[in-house]
């Protein structure tokens, strides 16, 4: 009985400390969520003041209200009528099929990746993943890299192809089965690893003088010429994604250089530091959502 | 000794980032008044630290570092025009500047990189919702 209870003790113990490793990130998530559910509620109306630049008839003619959480899983897409509109006349054939099914025989055709992922829908939803052997943030890409390398392979590589097919294949099996993020901060370490990511996202960068979040959280919804900026929320589920402009598959370290280079700063290599600890965050604030990849956008 | 070590590494953190901060981009990088070699050498001396900060700044395509490379062959030859190659799509295009304007803005460049990440320190929580950024 008292070595139930001892053991019964340490476990909540132990439960209490891995939750508050994550106690911050919880309530960073929680109030992103509150932000952009306020300021979606009502765009042409009660919540107009989030939208200084906006015209009137835009706001009513162009813009979805009452969004809910789940619905930024969309990015834009959730808000913006004409481009919704235009996006699902995309999606009725969706341009990552092959990938999707490239991805497939990837998987069972390079050696490995079976054991290292032998569940891919599942792999789909919790990386990236806080390694604390060796105290750094491990992405999907990372990892089937990792993997790659350790059984006598080759790197695939960080922005497109084949590694990109494989993360298509894992999105497709998460999304079929209805699975959400579920990324986890499971130490101090990790803990650090987030705080470095969201620090790196929510500073000025760049000889334009940006951070993420003047285009991303204060800027979402408003228009750079006819694209709707997307919203940080949701920004981790629907990769990778397949972009008009890219005219093909991409990873979220491939969309995280682009977009770092468009605020003027030369971007940190997709295995780097910097690069992991900000898809660590990133993927954090989506954690909960469904897993929408591969999608297109543009 | 662990408590040391921090404690040495936070002042040295301080004073590089009080030294930075007391640079005074506008006139420290102003080639009418120092001349093109003083305002390139702060470029070379600033921009390193960027580039292993990862902050280096990169503009039209052209990393900072690519720029003074640029600018201190253009002043070994005594010309006037900077030429910077840059590779787009797999094709090389060449970009020209005058040499006075592209000495103050690597030197701004490289400067204001660094300065930029300091203030971050004491900044970035005012853009998240829930902490610095009230709506």
């Amino acid at each position: 009985m008292v070595k139930k209870i001892i053991a019964l003790t340490a476990l909540s113990c132990v439960t209490l400390m891995a939750a508050d490793f994550n106690a911050q990130a919880e309530k960073d998530r929680k109030d992103l969520i509150q932000y952009f559910e306020k300021k979606f509620s009502d765009p042409a109306g009660k919540s107009r003041s989030f939208f200084p630049y906006v015209d009137e008839k835009e706001l009513k003619d162009n813009y979805i209200k009452g969004l809910k959480w789940q619905d930024f899983a969309k990015g834009s897409y959730s808000y913006a009528k004409a481009a919704k509109e235009q996006y699902l006349e995309i999606i009725d054939v969706p341009p990552y099929d092959d990938n999707i099914d490239n991805g497939e025989e990837l998987y069972g055709k390079i050696k490995g990746l079976k054991q290292c992922f032998p569940d891919p829908a599942k792999a789909a939803t919790e990386y990236p993943k806080f390694d604390d052997k060796t105290k750094q943030v491990v992405t999907l890409t990372g990892a089937i890299n990792n993997c790659v390398v350790k059984n006598g392979g080759k790197a695939l590589g960080w922005k497109k192809g084949k590694v990109a097919d494989i993360e298509a294949y894992f999105a497709a099996q998460a999304k079929e089965k209805g699975l959400k993020i579920d990324v986890k901060i499971p130490s101090k370490e990790a803990q650090k690893a987030y705080e470095a990511g969201k620090r790196y996202y929510y500073a000025q960068r760049g000889y334009i003088k940006l951070n993420c979040a003047n285009c991303h959280v204060q800027g979402a919804g408003q228009r750079v010429r006819k694209e709707n900026l997307s919203p940080l929320l949701g920004h981790a589920t629907h990769f990778p994604v397949y972009r008009l402009k890219w005219q093909g598959l991409g990873t979220l370290e491939r969309r995280m250089g682009g977009c770092i280079k468009n605020m003027g700063q030369q971007p940190p290599k997709p295995n780097s530091a910097d690069t992991r600890n900000l898809i660590y965050f990133l993927s954090y604030m989506s954690n909960g959502m469904k897993i929408d990849g591969p999608d297109v956008r543009r | 000794m662990k408590k040391l070590i921090i404690s040495i590494a936070a002042l040295a953190t301080l004073s590089y980032a009080g030294d930075i901060m007391k640079i005074d981009v506008k006139t420290t990088c102003d080639v009418k008044k120092n001349g093109v070699e003083k305002v390139l050498a702060v470029a070379k001396e600033y921009n390193p630290q960027a580039v292993k900060k990862g902050l280096e700044f990169k503009r039209l395509g052209v990393k900072n570092s690519a720029a003074i490379k640029a600018i201190e062959a253009t002043v070994k030859a005594k010309k006037k025009e900077v030429v910077v190659e840059v590779k787009k799509k797999g094709k090389v295009k060449k970009q020209k500047f005058a040499l006075d304007f592209a000495t103050e803005r690597a030197c701004k460049f490289a400067v204001r990189a660094l300065q930029q990440d300091v203030e971050a320190d004491s900044t970035y929580r005012a853009a998240i919702p829930g902490d610095g950024y009230k709506y």
